[in-house]
């Protein structure tokens, strides 16, 4: 688990000629502990930059984010992407030990046993070209969980999956994630999703101000079919109804 | 819930048309497997007998029959020389290929990784690519005289633009994502490099050695004609010293077919070999 301070950060690209784009506008937040927060808004609005800023992918422009291990130290970190971004050369048991810092056999067994949680422990020696586009994402899911990382981010991780296998996946994922435990950062466009899957949503709105950040306490683990989550991700949508008269901000000149 | 059921439950295709239509899918492509095999017989039988046309014109002594270089070709294998001079042959090429990947390899990985070292190489490169292969023998025998170096030096230049060129186009098609991933979970420069990076290029690498081999061989006999101390093309030299044609020619139906085998055999399986994460290798027969 980790401590996540983001205060003040923002974010402007440059794009040539004396042009700039404002993606993310003085964001402040918190989070820490075992919390699955997730960050929704409409495309565009600047969640994946979020993310890759955090992950130290990409820099930012002002602002202050500060990544601590609850236990002290230098943040371990996982991410999930939106597609899978596997080594096609390496086997599915090559891509887990790729991000893995060591190389011994305490490690290789743990990556094994992510990848029996996602249900791949008989494809370990398999290329990704031999998988499905499903299982691959779960290669990814697996990969990241396996370097144990205290903070864990995905990125939209099943949107390019179909209804039935991403059902599947989040509720898989809700398991492992209340095994293992990690402070996620989970952003997805999708409020239904990110109600199922929350403690905690933050909402994106276009020009990457916070429009709110609503706290979601429901019993787990949750099922989609569940009455009171299909009630709250009703609530939770009418709330953002305003949301959707919203254009995405024009870059400012 | 009953609806569903009821689609599960529809009656199965017919069968008996299916059937028919396979069988005669697998007659068409029968017939069209042996009209294939036929057509390449009488290749071979229009060789043959163009052959022996031309030995009746021009005359035995000066184009031998293909049966007299047949027996010369059999000689040539049961003295041993064979096996000698055509490991000295292919040692020489590979050792070329060595040199060419050697320097090939980082020119090119300069260029595809950075456009100022493009913008340097880009065009002596090219250049380099463009020079016909008889000048690369000469100036390889210019400077290494009678030697086995030459024939060396003649296959790297042939090849080393070919390489730097490949593996530039590969640097330059890696992918992004992959970068990115492996940068988000730390991974160091040098773990990049041989994991996302080298994988990359493999394929293109071999798709340069692939084409340079076919002008690389020839590019090596040739030289070792003129410069060489052994080897198949010093072997051609000393038979058409002798003016022992059916030799000459027995020798170089035997590279011929030597370079083949190799070129079909052992570098496609090597390549399949190494690319065989690619689904579509998987399981290919060659
Ligand atoms: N490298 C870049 N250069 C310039 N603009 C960029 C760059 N990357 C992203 N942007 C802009 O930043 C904005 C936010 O992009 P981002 O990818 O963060 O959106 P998102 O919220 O993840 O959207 P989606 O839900 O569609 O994935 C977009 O308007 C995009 O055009
Ligand atoms: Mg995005």
């Amino acid at each position: 688990m980790a401590v996540l301070t983001v205060q003040n950060l923002s974010k402007t690209f440059n794009l040539g000629t004396a042009r700039e784009s404002r993606v993310l506008d003085d964001i402040s937040f918190e989070v820490k502990g075992q919390t699955f927060v997730s960050i929704v808004g409409p495309s565009g609005c600047g969640k994946s930059t979020l993310l890759n800023i955090i992950s130290g992918v990409e820099e930012h422009t002002s602002g202050d984010i500060s990544l601590t291990s609850d236990a002290g130290g230098p943040a371990r970190m996982g991410y999930v992407f939106q597609d899978p971004r596997l080594l096609p050369w390496r086997s599915v048991m090559q891509n887990m030990m790729y991000v893995q810092d060591d190389q011994s056999p305490a490690t290789v067994s743990r990556a094994k046993e992510y990848l029996d949680m996602v249900g791949l422990a008989k494809n370990a020696d398999f290329f990704p070209g031999q998988l499905s586009g499903g299982m691959q994402q779960r290669v990814g899911i697996a990969r990241a969980f396996a370097v144990e990382p205290d903070l864990l981010l995905m990125d939209e991780p099943f949107s390019h999956l179909d209804a039935i296998t991403a059902r599947g996946l989040r509720e898989q994922l809700q398991d492992i994630w209340a095994q293992s435990k990690k402070t996620v950062v989970f952003v997805t466009h999708d409020v239904v999703e990110a109600v199922e899957l929350s403690d905690r949503i933050i909402v994106l709105q276009p020009g990457g101000l916070i429009y709110e950040d609503i706290t979601i306490d429901l019993p787990r683990p949750r099922r989609q079919t569940d009455k009171n989550v299909a009630t709250l991700q009703a609530e939770v949508l009418a709330r953002l109804e305003k949301l959707k008269a919203m254009s995405v901000a024009e870059p400012v000149a | 819930m009953t609806d569903q059921m009821v689609v599960g439950a529809a009656p199965a295709a017919p069968t008996g048309p299916a059937d028919d239509r396979e069988a005669d899918a697998r007659r068409t492509a029968r017939f069209r497997r042996w009209r294939r095999n036929a057509l390449l017989a009488l290749g071979w039988v229009a060789i043959y007998l163009v052959w022996e046309f031309g030995s009746w014109w021009f005359g035995s002594r000066l184009l031998p029959r293909p049966h007299e270089v047949f027996a010369s070709a059999v000689e040539i294998v049961e003295s041993g020389n064979f096996v000698t001079d055509f490991s000295a042959s292919v040692l020489k090429t590979f050792a070329g290929f060595g040199v060419a990947a050697a320097v090939g390899a980082p020119i090119g990985y300069l260029m595809g990784r950075y456009n100022y070292w493009r913008a340097f190489f880009h065009d002596g490169v090219t250049i380099a690519g463009t020079i016909p292969a008889i000048v690369y023998a000469v100036m390889s025998l210019i400077v290494f005289g009678l030697s086995n170096f030459g024939p060396i030096l003649a296959v790297a230049l042939v090849s080393a633009p070919y390489v730097a060129l490949n593996v530039a186009e590969g640097i330059r098609g890696v992918d992004r994502q992959l970068i990115t991933m492996s940068e988000a979970f730390g991974r160091t420069p040098a773990q990049i490099r041989r994991q996302v990076l080298i994988p990359t290029i493999v394929p293109f690498v071999f798709a340069a050695i692939r084409m340079c081999f076919a002008v690389a061989w020839k590019v090596e006999a040739l030289t070792e004609v003129f410069g060489g101390r052994n080897g198949v093309g010093f072997q051609i030299r000393t038979e058409y010293q002798l003016y022992d044609i059916s030799a000459v020619l027995a020798w170089t139906v035997l590279f011929i077919a030597f370079m083949l085998v190799i070129e079909r055999l052992v570098l496609a399986k090597a390549e399949a070999r190494l690319l065989s994460w690619r689904p579509e290798e998987r399981g290919a027969a060659l």
